[in-house]
């Protein structure tokens, strides 16, 4: 088994070294440098070359990109210009809001996902089933942000039930329960639309999975040995279906990424995505190309936790 | 200078392993063979499973590549590597497939599977074409009508029938036959094979037959090779092998043969018994160390065994 | 199927008068797809939307409809203006038409695209197998962790002279490993069947073999994930219009009218601009997944209706 993580480890760090690069690439491409967060524009030009010089922005690309990584790695991402602070310290802030969502709309998913998934396997081909196939084949079809969009129409403008932007009720006192509850209130449209949505694959893995597994050798030798069937639910085919799922957390790292670009766009909700979109259409490349590789990091990183929990709960499927 | 050549052949696979695929010990599935065949005969490599007489005839025929020896055929050396490349003369060599349900592309009409290698070295135009296929059809007992069937609409007997018609279609010299009918009903299996020496005769066809059914072999061949883990054990004629077997693995296939006359049920039963006790006793005599086969030794013109050195 | 043997002098079977000519696989496909009604359904709606949307377009002056116009700022519907006028005071019918064909054509391009060469990497990467494969399989695999919508948004910013086919290129440049890794694993399978190495022994070079033999044995996958992508690249290029990094503001597409709903009075009071394109994506990618899904059972003969 330690082969198995040591193998993937080694295979994550050409992985970081070329998403890396991208980003440097990216960032190179766009237009501006570093100065130009920091100067006067009115300054003389000739200081502005000799500053350039300074800070080795004339320097060859190789050498640039080891000094830019080497700082990124101690967390120095360089000057937000519209912010006037250090990119790390903006991230910071908007970083926990992030998290949030993206904890709530991941426990909403199983929250969703695992009673739906059981009741459309175990009672596959009943109308139940036939309803969640139905709303799994919609779910699937249908784009996040249109979902989105029409959840904040009807519950948080037609109806009024929950707050249609931000992420806290201004005024309220930070650490006090009504601070945590209007985090809560504020947090839970964004995650249900959001779930509602990501949980259709997992609702439909979790069916097949039950229902390939009920037609295993082994559960009819437990029905034969007469097992109760809640002991054969439970303690044979949940225990082989669902562990897999455990381990897709990781892989829904990528997913939710994209999703909460959307969501907090359309909730107006002061997270990372929406950081990201305001840096883009404020020119704040600093910002956007720090994103790019905190996030891309996240989804190395999530998809590496998955591996290696997949292989610990399936032996199968380990890389040799 | 035989029709067919084969010189020490070995047929060796890399065996990667490791945290980052180091090649380690290579398999050694052919491991230094030998052998002639005379063209308009029948040469049947028996063994089991694992022996490496698949691995023989696909290198023959360069799907393996060939690790070092040679393989010549009309007095030209055979390569590996690229079969497009080497010329018109690989035409003379074809192969049936054991697997009729696999050996033959399910998205294609017989049509276009037959005329495949046609098409590669012939310039026909499309009626030509489409009256060769219906005219190897024919020789093949299918009716001509089937040009426009799918693979899928035949019985396991009569895709084997298309595989050969594919294989003759180039009126090649030598055929090589892997299990041909080991996937087939029994049923069947005498209809193949009968209608395969009707064509040998028509064609004055070559065959190299690997099977590990004696029956069949006995029924189809004039010389025999008995392989085991990638070495000859023996090799002879026919009646070498089948009246005279010298090895201990020989006679143990031979003993194996079950027969269904009751009257030689008893010297059947004293024959296998005799030899369970001399391959329990004298094992260790007829393999190496490393439970490999001796080189071959001739104890007749014809009759080579592969037996330890005495002196 | 039928094992019975045949005897080799009386091997004719029932003549038929014509050479019988059997059903082909696409004919099979369309039987299914027809007989599936909810899958016959979405191709009849879709293709009334392709043929109308195509048509009217024609017949629509994009000019005028793009223009600003500042005598009908925000009108309700109307005789004139079906679904009303946005803050410019274009029609939002018009816009409807256009961005609706704008989307399908970009989401046909980017899809056929990314098919071409997904199909072509992935066909070479499995035949061939060894160190490129394994090489190719390492960076594709990178990619497809990577959050792809953030990287094009990213990029769409980077170009300098952004236009569609800078647009269609880049979305190409991202999503085109999910269809090649597939690819690449049948083939995978594909190859080790017999047919390939009979082909071989028959003299057909591996570039006939690959295009000619073991495509065809793909098609049907190809088809079924082509259409499930083109519903997928229709999402996406409208969810990049909608955060307003798709087409540009001179070419509407549905996404830029859903992009109307950011701003709360218009999402609260004036639906007409924004519903009925945020429907029309939703039907037409849920009918393109129906078609999708009817193809895959179709070519799958395990979950066929008869």
């Amino acid at each position: 088994m330690w082969r198995t993580v040591a193998r993937r480890l080694v295979i994550m760090i050409p992985q970081i070294l070329l998403l890396s690069i991208l980003v440097f690439l990216m960032a190179k491409a766009m237009p501006g440098d570093a100065l130009t967060g920091l100067l006067d524009p009115s300054i003389d030009p000739a200081a502005m070359d000799a500053q350039r010089v300074r800070l080795g922005l004339n320097n060859p690309w190789h050498v640039q990109y080891w000094d830019w990584i080497t700082q990124a790695v101690q967390g120095d991402f360089g000057q937000s210009f519209r912010f006037k602070m250090p990119v790390s310290d903006l991230i910071g802030q908007r970083m926990m809001n992030t998290v949030w969502l993206s904890l709530a709309t991941l426990i909403l998913t199983y929250l969703i996902a695992i009673p739906l998934g059981i009741t459309s396997g175990r009672f596959n081909d009943t109308w139940a089933d036939r309803l969640i196939t139905g709303y799994t084949y919609i779910g699937f079809a249908a784009p996040l942000f249109i979902f989105a969009l029409l959840m904040l129409w009807v519950f948080g403008f037609h109806f009024g039930w929950f707050p249609t932007g931000g992420s806290v009720e201004p005024g309220t006192e930070p650490g006090t329960v009504q601070y945590v509850a209007s985090k809560i209130y504020h947090l839970l449209l964004p995650a249900i639309s959001m779930a509602l949505i990501t949980t259709v694959t997992t609702v439909q893995y979790l069916r097949s999975e039950i229902i390939d597994t009920k037609q295993k050798d082994f559960i009819i030798t437990a029905r034969a040995k007469g097992a109760s069937e809640a002991r054969v639910y439970n303690r044979h085919i949940l225990r082989n279906s669902l562990l897999p799922i455990a381990a897709f957390f990781g892989y829904e790292i990528t997913g939710l990424i994209g999703g909460t670009i959307f969501i907090e766009n359309i909730f107006s909700y002061p997270g990372m995505g929406q950081l990201f979109l305001s840096s883009i259409s404020l020119r704040d490349f600093s910002v956007v190309t720090s994103l790019v590789l905190l996030y891309g990091a996240a989804s190395i990183i999530g998809a590496l936790i998955s591996d290696i929990t997949l292989s610990i709960v399936d032996p199968r499927i380990r890389i040799k | 200078m035989s029709f067919l050549e084969v010189r020490d052949l070995k047929v060796h696979f890399p065996n990667r392993g490791g945290l980052f695929s180091r090649k380690t010990q290579p398999i050694k599935a052919v491991d230094g063979i030998h052998f002639d065949i005379e063209q308009g005969q029948t040469y049947g490599l028996v063994g089991e499973s694992g022996s490496g007489k698949t691995t023989t005839g696909r290198a023959i025929i360069g799907l393996n590549s060939i690790t070092s020896g040679s393989v010549t055929f009309e007095g030209r050396q055979l390569t590996s590597g690229d079969l497009q490349r080497q010329g018109a003369f690989r035409r003379d060599i074809q192969m049936i497939f054991q697997d009729p349900y696999s050996s033959l592309n399910p998205k294609k009409r017989v049509l276009d599977i037959i005329s495949e290698p046609l098409r590669n070295f012939e310039r026909l135009s499309a009626s030509e074409e489409k009256a060769r296929v219906q005219q190897l059809l024919e020789q093949v007992g299918l009716s001509p009508e089937s040009i426009l069937k799918y693979p899928h609409e035949f019985s396991g007997g009569q895709r084997q029938r298309i595989g050969i018609a594919r294989a003759i279609a180039l009126k090649p010299k030598l055929i090589i036959a892997d299990e041909p009918v080991s996937a087939l009903d029994v049923s069947v299996q005498a209809q193949v094979l009968n209608f395969m020496r009707d064509i040998q005769k028509e064609f004055n066809l070559t065959y190299l037959l690997i099977s590990h059914d004696l029956g069949i072999v006995r029924h189809m061949c004039d010389q025999i090779g008995i392989m085991y883990k990638g070495r000859y054990v023996e090799q002879g004629t026919t009646d070498d092998i089948f009246d005279n077997p010298q090895h201990i693995y020989t006679k143990r296939l031979i003993s194996a043969i079950p027969d269904i006359d009751p009257t030689k049920r008893e010297e059947k039963y004293k024959f296998r018994e005799e030899v369970r006790t001399e391959y329990e006793l004298a094992y260790g005599n007829y393999f190496g160390e490393d439970g490999l086969a001796y080189p071959l030794k001739p104890i007749s013109e014809t009759h080579f065994v592969a037996l330890p050195g005495r002196g | 199927m039928d094992k019975a043997p045949i005897p080799i002098s009386s091997a004719k079977q029932p003549t038929a008068k014509q050479p019988n000519k059997s059903p082909s696989g696409w004919k099979i496909i369309w039987r299914e797809i027809v007989r599936d009604k909810v899958a016959f359904i979405s191709l009849i709606f879709l293709c009334l939307v392709i043929l109308s949307v195509f048509g009217i377009s024609l017949v629509l002056d994009q000019e005028q409809i793009v223009s600003v116009d500042l005598f009908s700022l925000k009108q309700p519907p109307s005789e004139q203006f079906w679904l009303g006028t946005d803050y410019g005071g274009r029609d939002v019918f018009g816009q409807l038409i256009i961005g609706t064909r704008n989307s399908l054509s970009i989401g046909i391009i980017v899809t056929v695209l990314t098919g071409l060469i997904g199909v072509l990497v992935g066909l070479v990467s499995g035949y061939f197998g060894g160190t490129v494969d394994n090489i190719f399989m390492r960076f594709v695999d990178f990619f497809m962790i990577l959050p792809t919508l953030m990287i094009v948004i990213a990029f769409v910013t980077a170009v300098p002279k952004y236009s569609i086919v800078s647009f269609s290129l880049i979305m190409t440049a991202f999503l085109w490993m999910g269809i090649a890794r597939l690819i690449r694993s049948k083939a995978l399978q594909e190859k080790e069947m017999d047919y390939v190495q009979a082909s071989r022994t028959l003299g057909s070079s591996n570039l006939k073999i690959m295009l000619v033999q073991v495509l065809p044995n793909l098609s049907s996958i190809i088809i079924v994930t082509m259409t499930l992508n083109l519903a997928a690249n229709i999402g996406l290029e409208s969810g990049l219009s909608f955060l307003g990094f798709g087409f540009p503001e001179s070419t509407p597409s549905l996404g830029t009218l859903v992009s109307y709903a950011t701003d709360p009075q218009t999402l609260e009071s004036r639906w007409w601009i924004w519903l009925p394109a945020s429907l029309l994506i939703l039907v037409l990618m849920l009918s393109i997944n129906n078609v999708g899904q009817a193809l895959k059972r179709a070519t799958d003969a395990r979950q066929r209706k008869g």
